[in-house]
C-alpha cells in the first residue's frame, strides 16, 4: 500500500477533483517556497523592494488557502471520501494550514528585512540567517517533493532534518546573544534578526508537520507527537 | 507524479489482485474471544455454482457486524445461511460449520423452527403480514406459545413496539392494518415482530434499501439501541450505513470474505486493496 | 468528425413525421376494440331478446273460473283421512261436473270430451289438495280458478296477442273460450306451478322444481368434493411438492384434463361409478362425482394461480418468524389466496351447473316427476331439463324451455356476480 493512486474511481470527476486539490496544493507550496527564498534574500541583500513584494504577495497565499479549503469541503460534502481518499483530503486541509503559516512567517521575515534595510547597520548575524535559511528552504522543498511523490522514505528523512534545524537554531541563538553582549548598541538590530531566526525555526516545524501528514496519507498511521 | 500508476497500469494491478483472490485468506480480525456465532470454512453452492468460498468468521455477542460488498458478492447468501433461510431454495447446499453458542446449526437433529425463533430476520422490503399491527407483532409469540394469557401477550406486543420505537406512533391504532403504515414504520414493525420472540441474533438484509433517508436514520438509531440486547448482523449496500451503525465490517468479494476489521479501521485504513478499492469507489 | 446521423433538429422532424402514423394506428386499434365489444354485446342482446320474448309467456298461465261442488257421492269419498279412499276417488269428476254446469247445452260423447279437455287433466288433483287443506269444504260448493289445458292456454295467449293459434282446437272449444272470456271467467295468472312442481308430460303442469333441486344436490356434492380436494392438491403442488419431473408431469396432465371434452368424463363416470362401483343411475351422487372430476382441474389451476400470486415476501416473513411450512400456508398463504380460490370454485361451479353432456351418459336424462329430496333420489338437472323440454312435441313446451333457460341464466349470473363480489370483499392489498 505504499503506492498511492487517486485515480480509477467509477466517477471520473472524483479523480479530477482529487487531482486538482493536489495540484493546487503543490502550486501553493511552490509559491510559499518562493516567498521564503525572497524574504531571506531581502535580508541578505537589504533589498526593501523585494521585501515589500513578499509582504504584498502574502495575500495571494491566503487566497490559495481559502480556495483549497473550500474545494476540500466540497469533496467531503459531495463524495463522502473514505480510506485513502479521506486521508488525502484531510491531509490537504491540514497541509494548506501549514503552508499558510509558512507564508505568514515569510511575511514576518520580510517585515524585519524592511526594518533592517532601513537601519542599514552592520551585517552581523546575517551569516546565521543565511545558513539557517538555506537549511529551512531545503527542508521545505524536500517536504514538497515527498508530497508530490507520496514518498514516505523521503518524508521520514525530512522529518529528521528538523532536528538539525533545531540544532542550528540553538547555535544561532547563542551567537546572537554573544553579539548583543559584545555590542549593546546593536541589541535592537540583533533582536530583529532573532525574530527572523525564530520564524525560520517555526517554518521548519511546519515543514515537519507536512511530512507527518504525508506519512498519514500513505501509511494511515498518525506519527505526530511520538518519541 | 511518477509513482502514480497510469490508468491502464492500475487496472492491470487490480486484475492481478482478483486472481490472487482465488486462494484468498481473509485479512484482519476475523475471530473474537467470546463469539456468539462461529462460522468455519463455510461454502455455499447453488447447484454446481459456488456462491460462498471458504468463509471463516466470528460474530461477537452484542456486536453489530456489517457485511458489505458489490452486488452478487454473496453477502446476502451468507447472511441467509445463518438462520437457514436458504433451506427454502431447493438447489442451495451449505457446507462447513456454522455454530451458535457452540451448537452446530446444520446438525440433523436441530429443528429449523427453533433456530429461527433464536435467529430473527428482517428483510430488504418491509413485509408486514396483511393483518393488524397487533397481530403482526403477536404472531411470533402466538405460534411459539410464548404468552400464557392475553395480558402477557399485550405486554409482549407493547414491549416489542417500544423497543422498535414504534409504540408512540401506533398505540392508538393497534388494530388497524400493518400495511397501512409508511415504509419506515412498516420496517420498524417488522423489527418489532422479529424481537417479539426475543431472538438472540437479528439478521438484517439491506433493511433500509427501500426507505427514505429519515426513515433510514430512525432504523439506524434503532439498530444502535438494539445492539445493547441483541447481536446484529446487517447486510447493506450503503457503505455510509455500515460505517455509521456497525462495530465491525466484513468485506465480501466474489463469494470470498476479503477482510474483517473494526469499522473505523475499514473506513480509514483498510488492510486489503480490494476493500480499499470498493469503499473508495474504484474499479476493483 | 463525421456528420452525426441524428441532430436534435432532424430527430424532431422524424419524430413528428412518425407521429401521424402512430396516432392513426392507435385510433384504428381502439375502434377495432370497440367493434369487438359491440359485436359481443349485440350477440348477447339478440340471445336474451330471443329467449325473453319466447319465454316470458311461460310465467303466466290460463285459469278458468268454475263453480265446483265437492260432492261426496260424485267423488266417492266420505272420509278424508282414509288413504285408500283418497287414491280411489274420482277426483277428475269434480271439474267435469263443473264444466257441464257451465255449459249445460253440450251433449254427445265427442263434444263432452272436448268440453272436458278445456281444463288440465290434473285439475281434479289440485282440487283434492285444496279439499285436503280445508276438509270442511267436503259436500259444499265454491267458485274456484281451475288450471286450463296447455292447448287452451296456448290458444288463449295467442288470441290475446291478436294472432290466434287454433290448430289443435275445435271450433266449439274456440267458441267456449270466447264465451268464457266475455264472462270474465278465463284469465292469465302467475304460473306458480313452474317453480313448485316437477316435470310432467302435461306442459301446464310441468315445473322446474325437480330439476332445480337435482342441480342443487348435484352441485352441493360437487362443491363439497372438488373444493377441498382441489385446494389441497393445489397447495401441495405449489408449496410442498419437490420441483422435479414428476410434478411437471402432473401439472401437464392437470392442464390437459381441463381441456378434455366433458362427455368423456360422463363416459368415465358411467364406466367407473355405475358399472364398477354400482352407484345407482340418475342420482345426484353419481352426477356430483362426475362433475367433481370435471371441475377439479379448473379449481386446481385457479387455486395454484391464486397461491402463486401471494407475494414471496409474506412467505419469507412467516418462515423467518419460525413458522413451520404448514403454519405459513395456513396462516398466511391460504387467507391471501382464498378470494382467488373461491372465484375459481364459483366459476367451476357455474360451469358444472350448465353442464349436460356428461350427465346424459350417466342417466340423469330420465323423465322424473318426483322432486328429489336427497342425494340418492333419482333426479335430473336444469340443463338436462331444458334439453328434455326442447325435445318435447307440445307447443307449450317451447315457452317453457325458454323460461327454464332464463332461470338457468339467472342462476349463472347470480353465481358469477357473487364471484366478483367475493373477490372484491375478500381481496386485501399487501
Amino acid at each position: 500500500m505504499d503506492k498511492m493512486t487517486f485515480e480509477n474511481h467509477y466517477m471520473k470527476q472524483f479523480d479530477e477533483e482529487l487531482e486538482e486539490i493536489r495540484t493546487r496544493l503543490m502550486e501553493m507550496g511552490g509559491k510559499v517556497e518562493q516567498q521564503l527564498q525572497n524574504a531571506i534574500r531581502a535580508i541578505g541583500e537589504a533589498d526593501s523592494k523585494l521585501a515589500e513584494e513578499v509582504i504584498k504577495e502574502e495575500q495571494l497565499v491566503d487566497n490559495m488557502e481559502v480556495d483549497i479549503d473550500e474545494a476540500c469541503i466540497l469533496i467531503i460534502a459531495r463524495r463522502q471520501p473514505a480510506a485513502s481518499d479521506l486521508r488525502l483530503v484531510m491531509m490537504v486541509t491540514k497541509a494548506v494550514n501549514d503552508l499558510e503559516r509558512i507564508g505568514d512567517e515569510a511575511k514576518k521575515i520580510a517585515n524585519h528585512a524592511l526594518i533592517l534595510a532601513d537601519e542599514s547597520g552592520s551585517s552581523k548575524g546575517y551569516t546565521e540567517v543565511r545558513h539557517l535559511g538555506q537549511s529551512v528552504i531545503s527542508m521545505l522543498s524536500n517536504a514538497l517533493d515527498a508530497f508530490a511523490r507520496f514518498d514516505v522514505d523521503a518524508a521520514m528523512r525530512t522529518i529528521e532534518e528538523d532536528k538539525q534545524i533545531d540544532q542550528e537554531y540553538k547555535t544561532a541563538l547563542r551567537e546572537l546573544a554573544t553579539y548583543m553582549m559584545e555590542d549593546p548598541r546593536s541589541i535592537s538590530r540583533v533582536i530583529n534578526i532573532l525574530w527572523v531566526v525564530r520564524s525560520l525555526e517555526r517554518i521548519g516545524d511546519h515543514a515537519k508537520n507536512l511530512c507527518e501528514q504525508i506519512v498519514f496519507v500513505v501509511k494511515g498511521k498518525d506519527i505526530r507527537h511520538q518519541k | 507524479m511518477n509513482a502514480i500508476d497510469p490508468v491502464m497500469g492500475a487496472k492491470a494491478e487490480v486484475k492481478q489482485n482478483l486472481e490472487v483472490a482465488d486462494n484468498q485468506v481473509t485479512v484482519g480480525s476475523c475471530f473474537t474471544d467470546a463469539p456468539k456465532m462461529t462460522m468455519r470454512n463455510v461454502n455455499v453452492f447453488y447447484d454446481d455454482k459456488q456462491a460462498i468460498h471458504n468463509v471463516s468468521v466470528d460474530i461477537a455477542k452484542n456486536e453489530v457486524i456489517a457485511m458489505i460488498g458489490p452486488s452478487g458478492c454473496g453477502k446476502s447468501t451468507f447472511l441467509r445461511s445463518l438462520n437457514r433461510m436458504n433451506d427454502t431454495v431447493e438447489s442451495c447446499r451449505v457446507e462447513g460449520e456454522i455454530c451458535m453458542d457452540g451448537e452446530n446449526l446444520y446438525a440433523p437433529k436441530l429443528d429449523v423452527v427453533e433456530l429461527r425463533a433464536r435467529v430473527g430476520m428482517v428483510f430488504q422490503k418491509p413485509n408486514p403480514f396483511p393483518k393488524s399491527i397487533y397481530d403482526n407483532v403477536a404472531y411470533g409469540p402466538k405460534i411459539h406459545g410464548l404468552a400464557d394469557t392475553r395480558v402477557d401477550l399485550d405486554e409482549i406486543v407493547e414491549d416489542s413496539l417500544r423497543k422498535a420505537s414504534l409504540w408512540e406512533e401506533v398505540k392508538e391504532r393497534l388494530h388497524q392494518s400493518g400495511t397501512g403504515l409508511s415504509g419506515g414504520q412498516q420496517q420498524r414493525l417488522c423489527i418489532a415482530r422479529a424481537i417479539a420472540v426475543s431472538p438472540e441474533v437479528i439478521l438484517m438484509d439491506e433493511p433500509c434499501s427501500a426507505l427514505d433517508p429519515i426513515a433510514t436514520a430512525k432504523i439506524e438509531e434503532l439498530i444502535e439501541e438494539l445492539s445493547q440486547n441483541f447481536t446484529i448482523a446487517i447486510v447493506t449496500h450503503s457503505m455510509q450505513q455500515a460505517a455509521r451503525v456497525s462495530h465491525r465490517t466484513a468485506y465480501f468479494h466474489l463469494g470470498r470474505l476479503i477482510e474483517v476489521n473494526p469499522t473505523e479501521q475499514v473506513f480509514t485504513m483498510p488492510e486489503h486493496e480490494l476493500t480499499e478499492a470498493y469503499i473508495t469507489g474504484r474499479f476493483g | 468528425m463525421t456528420k452525426p446521423v441524428n441532430t436534435p433538429v432532424n430527430n424532431l422532424e422524424k419524430i413528428r413525421k412518425s407521429l401521424g402514423r402512430r396516432n392513426r394506428s392507435e385510433h384504428l386499434f381502439r375502434w377495432y376494440g370497440r367493434l369487438a365489444i359491440l359485436i359481443g354485446l349485440a350477440a348477447v342482446t339478440v340471445l336474451f331478446t330471443d329467449i325473453v320474448s319466447k319465454g316470458h309467456g311461460a310465467f303466466r298461465i290460463s285459469y278458468m273460473q268454475l263453480e265446483v261442488e265437492y260432492d261426496q257421492d260424485l267423488i266417492g269419498v266420505d272420509n278424508l283421512t282414509d288413504p285408500e279412499q283418497l287414491i280411489l276417488g274420482n277426483w277428475q269428476a269434480v271439474p267435469k261436473q263443473a264444466l257441464r254446469q257451465q255449459f249445460p247445452d253440450v251433449s254427445g260423447r265427442s263434444d263432452k270430451r272436448k268440453l272436458y279437455g278445456l281444463v288440465s287433466n290434473g285439475s281434479g288433483f289440485d282440487l283434492k289438495d285444496r279439499l285436503l287443506a280445508n276438509p270442511l269444504l267436503l259436500g259444499t260448493r265454491e267458485t274456484v280458478w281451475i288450471l286450463a289445458d296447455d292447448d287452451i292456454d296456448t290458444y288463449y295467449k295467442s288470441w290475446l296477442d291478436g294472432e290466434p293459434y287454433a290448430a289443435r282446437l275445435s271450433d266449439k272449444q274456440v267458441q267456449w273460450i270466447s264465451e268464457l272470456h266475455d264472462q270474465g271467467k278465463i284469465r292469465l295468472q302467475f304460473n306458480s306451478n313452474l317453480f313448485t312442481r316437477g316435470d310432467s308430460r302435461e306442459p301446464e303442469q310441468a315445473g322446474i322444481r325437480g330439476a332445480v333441486m337435482g342441480s342443487l344436490f348435484t352441485l352441493l356434492l360437487t362443491l363439497m368434493l372438488s373444493f377441498p380436494i382441489g385446494v389441497a392438491a393445489a397447495i401441495y403442488l405449489e408449496e410442498f411438492a419437490p420441483k422435479n419431473g414428476w410434478t411437471d408431469f402432473i401439472e401437464v396432465n392437470i392442464n390437459n384434463l381441463a381441456a378434455v371434452p366433458s362427455i368423456i368424463f360422463g363416459l368415465l363416470g358411467l364406466a367407473i361409478f355405475i358399472n364398477f362401483f354400482h352407484v345407482p343411475r340418475s342420482v345426484p351422487i353419481v352426477g356430483g362425482l362426475v362433475l367433481t372430476l370435471m371441475t377439479l382441474p379448473t379449481i386446481i389451476i385457479t387455486s395454484r394461480a391464486a397461491i402463486k400470486s401471494v407475494p414471496p415476501s409474506i412467505r419469507e416473513a412467516a418462515l423467518g418468524m419460525g413458522a413451520s411450512k404448514y403454519q405459513m400456508v395456513l396462516h398466511h398463504v391460504l387467507p391471501l389466496a382464498l378470494p382467488g380460490m373461491l372465484t375459481g370454485a364459483i366459476i367451476g361451479m357455474a360451469q358444472a351447473l350448465g353442464e349436460s353432456a356428461p350427465l346424459l351418459m350417466i342417466g340423469m336424462v330420465a323423465f322424473i316427476v318426483d322432486i328429489p329430496g336427497g342425494f340418492s333420489d333419482p333426479a335430473t338437472v336444469l340443463p338436462v331439463q331444458i334439453f328434455l323440454w326442447a325435445d318435447s312435441p307440445e307447443r307449450a313446451f317451447i315457452e317453457k324451455t325458454s323460461a327454464a333457460i332464463m332461470v338457468l341464466l339467472s342462476f349463472l349470473i347470480v353465481m358469477n356476480t357473487s364471484a366478483v363480489w367475493l373477490r372484491k370483499r375478500l381481496e386485501r392489498r399487501w
